[in-house]
């Protein structure tokens, strides 16, 4: 009897001793973004940067359910198979509770194929087409526009400027082929009357001299540049050579213009620019948002932008909700965020909700037209062409 | 969309590029028919090239001095190939090896993870672009970034120099027996290792060149080299292991398919394009339009 008493509290401790390391153990939060090329590589760097602070600004608060954060980057060069390696590495070895950084959707959409099967939440920090959210998938959430509004924010402005031909130069990733057919099936469905030329690339090619011919060709009155990394930066230097650009404005599809490599790349050839933009720094920001910035700024010198932004969120939002759920458990971790309200970097609420097609699980920032008038403007001093909802 | 006009000013585009493609296939075909090894990390020498004229330009000479940037960037490649070699191919021959191959295969491609992540971590994953100061240029209807017109006519400049050192030269004399008889080029008295150091050089300066004057156009970064390795073992099997005029049509031929396939057929196949030409070669002669067929003892 005695001995069943002693080995029964020897038991009890070596369990409470062990719930009690555990609780000691650092939270992991997985981070998977494009750090090097062919990847989006400079939206990676500021997704890793974002989240790092917002690892201090957690562990600072005391860490979340008393335990310290901790961050595992992992690159995937923008390559679906290396973010699903990255992925099934985290939770299996390392027991990361949470996962974000996306840039790339093809990337974003291949690991939710993985975790709807392994169970932890992932949320796209930048990725755009509809599919990463579409399939309704529980461990899916994002932060990010998804392809209607951006598609929806860029006719707007064509419609606004009175265009009547538009040149849509895409990618042939899920991410270029979404935004295409988006703006082609809005088109017609707000009975815009444009004229849309839809012309694919491939992504690693290395010039993109025939399609501009037969954009030029086309006589658009304004081309949207669906490229991401360096097709982007190709596009914009050979539509300047064949003499498109600056008379033909040109809007990418997203705010890599943003990034101060934008001048360092093209000089003068970057006047004229258009992006689309969820960020400047006349935005309105939460109390978190303005934390940030300020200390982004202190770090690194510059202000920061949308990715840094939104690596930030990312992990404060997982933190926030993994406290509401009282637990890390992937279930009721998912419950915590589809009906909680969190703090992110914009003064509008980050939520979650059930919503229809691409919107299920889905938190958009708010969508603008931002356009360079001078060489090494900032985009805090970008002229904002449109806002959605303009017109 | 089709006119007279956009078939022009494609075809045009796709030969220009086709010149540059033929650069980058020089090298391999080079080194291959001289050492008879494939150097994987070729791309990683056009990397080298390109950073090389970037940080020149950028932090020493200007864009007014692009052209000795380019100098400059062939020559410190070549420098590296010449230091690398004894090191890393030599030994192949000096130590008699069974499986050449499969050591110059995982040599080279070791080499190339190694001088990737050497660049990532000098210089980050960031792209950078080197400045010239030459305008936009008209070639007959097709507006060009004068970089690329430069390069297409230094990349026919190298050809033809390349052609007559080989041609003219006694130690393009002396490579040219190499290729055909290594050791009766030995028993000659050629140094065939100092000469094997010296087409490894040559070979890798090659695709440095094409890096350094491709480098404004197809901007820097790390892997911006795979495009040229991938480009230049295409054209070799189009234009014939170890030909040097197979080099030259291969990459016309590349670039005019690749071009004229993306302007009028389906802009989201353009690189397959360029692999069906080398399926469709392969069919018809399997040792590419130049090449010649392997002879076995």
């Amino acid at each position: 009897m005695n001995r069943r008493v002693v080995l029964g509290t020897i038991a009890t401790a070596l369990t409470v001793a062990a719930s009690a390391a555990l609780a000691q153990e650092p939270m992991v939060f997985g981070v998977i973004t494009p750090l090097s090329p062919p990847g989006e590589t400079s939206l990676g760097q500021q997704v890793k940067r974002g989240s790092e602070i917002a690892v201090d600004y957690i562990n600072e608060k005391g860490g979340v359910l008393g335990r310290k954060v901790v961050l595992s980057i992992h690159d995937t060069a923008g390559k679906n198979e290396a973010g699903v390696a990255a992925y099934r590495r985290l939770v299996s070895n390392e027991k990361a509770v949470a996962v974000f950084g996306f840039i790339h959707s093809g990337v974003n959409i291949a690991v939710n194929e993985v975790a709807k099967e392994m169970g932890v939440p992932t949320m796209g920090t930048q990725t755009g087409a509809g599919d990463v959210t579409a399939k309704h998938y529980d461990i899916a959430f994002r932060t990010h526009a998804v392809d209607p509004p951006r598609a929806a924010t860029w006719l707007g402005w064509a419609k606004k400027n009175g265009f009547k031909r538009l040149s849509v130069l895409a990618e042939t990733t899920d991410y270029g082929i979404g935004l295409a057919k988006a703006t082609e099936a809005q088109n017609k469905s707000m009975n815009l009357g444009m004229e849309i030329q839809t012309i694919m690339f491939d992504r690693t090619t290395t010039d993109l001299l025939p399609q501009l011919l037969q954009v030029k060709a086309f006589k658009p009155d304004a081309i949207i540049n669906v490229g991401v990394g360096q097709p982007l930066d190709l596009m914009i230097t050979q539509a300047t050579t064949v003499g498109l650009l600056p008379t033909v404005p040109m809007v990418t599809s997203y705010d890599a213009p943003g990034r101060p490599q934008h001048w360092q790349l093209h000089k003068e050839q970057g006047v004229g620019v258009h992006f689309i933009a969820f960020y400047t720094q006349k935005s309105k920001l939460s109390d978190v948002g303005e934390w940030f910035v300020k200390k982004y700024q202190e770090k690194y010198n510059e202000p920061p932008i949308y990715s840094a932004l939104n690596g930030f969120a990312n992990a404060i939002v997982f933190a926030q909700a993994i406290e509401m759920a009282k637990t890390t458990e992937p279930k009721a971790l998912i419950k915590a965020l589809e009906t909680g309200s969190f703090k992110g970097w914009s003064s509008v609420p980050v939520t979650f909700p059930q919503a229809e097609g691409a919107l299920w699980h889905n938190w958009s920032p708010p969508l603008m037209i931002l356009k360079y008038t001078k060489v090494n403007q900032t985009q805090a001093d970008a002229e904002v062409a449109y806002t959605l909802g303009d017109n | 969309m089709f006119s007279a006009e956009l078939f022009t000013q494609t075809l045009i585009a796709g030969l220009m590029i086709g010149v540059l493609y033929a650069l980058m296939a020089l090298g391999i075909t080079f080194i291959y028919s001289i050492v008879r090894m494939i150097n994987w990390a070729m791309g990683e020498f056009y990397m080298l090239g390109s950073y090389i004229q970037y940080v020149v330009v950028a932090h020493a000479l200007g864009r007014d001095l692009w052209w000795l940037a380019v100098i400059i960037s062939t020559a410190g490649t070549f420098l590296v190939g010449y230091l690398l070699e004894p090191i890393l191919i030599k030994p192949m021959y000096a130590r008699a090896m069974e499986r050449r191959d499969d050591y110059a295969t995982v040599v080279t491609i070791a080499l190339l993870l190694m001088l990737r992540s050497l660049a990532v971590v000098i210089g980050g994953p960031y792209q950078f672009r080197p400045e010239t100061n030459l305008p936009v240029m008209w070639v007959g209807p097709l507006p060009m970034e004068g970089a690329r017109v430069a390069a297409s006519v230094c990349a026919l400049l190298a050809l033809l120099v390349f052609y007559l050192v080989i041609s003219r030269t006694w130690i393009g004399l002396a490579l040219r027996a190499m290729a055909q008889n290594r050791v009766a080029a030995q028993t000659s008295g050629v140094d065939v290792f100092r000469l094997d150091a010296m087409a490894f050089a040559i070979g890798v300066a090659l695709a440095g060149l094409a890096g350094a004057l491709l480098a404004p156009l197809f901007l820097v970064y790390p892997t911006n080299g795979a495009v040229a390795t991938v480009k230049g073992f295409e054209i070799i099997v189009i234009g014939g292991l170890g030909s040097i005029p197979g080099a030259l049509i291969g990459g016309l031929l590349l670039g005019v398919v690749e071009s004229l396939g993306a302007g009028f057929i389906s802009s989201s196949y353009q690189n397959a394009y360029g692999f069906l030409l080398v399926l469709l070669v392969l069919l018809v002669r399997p040792y590419g339009l130049f090449g010649e067929r392997g002879r076995e003892a």
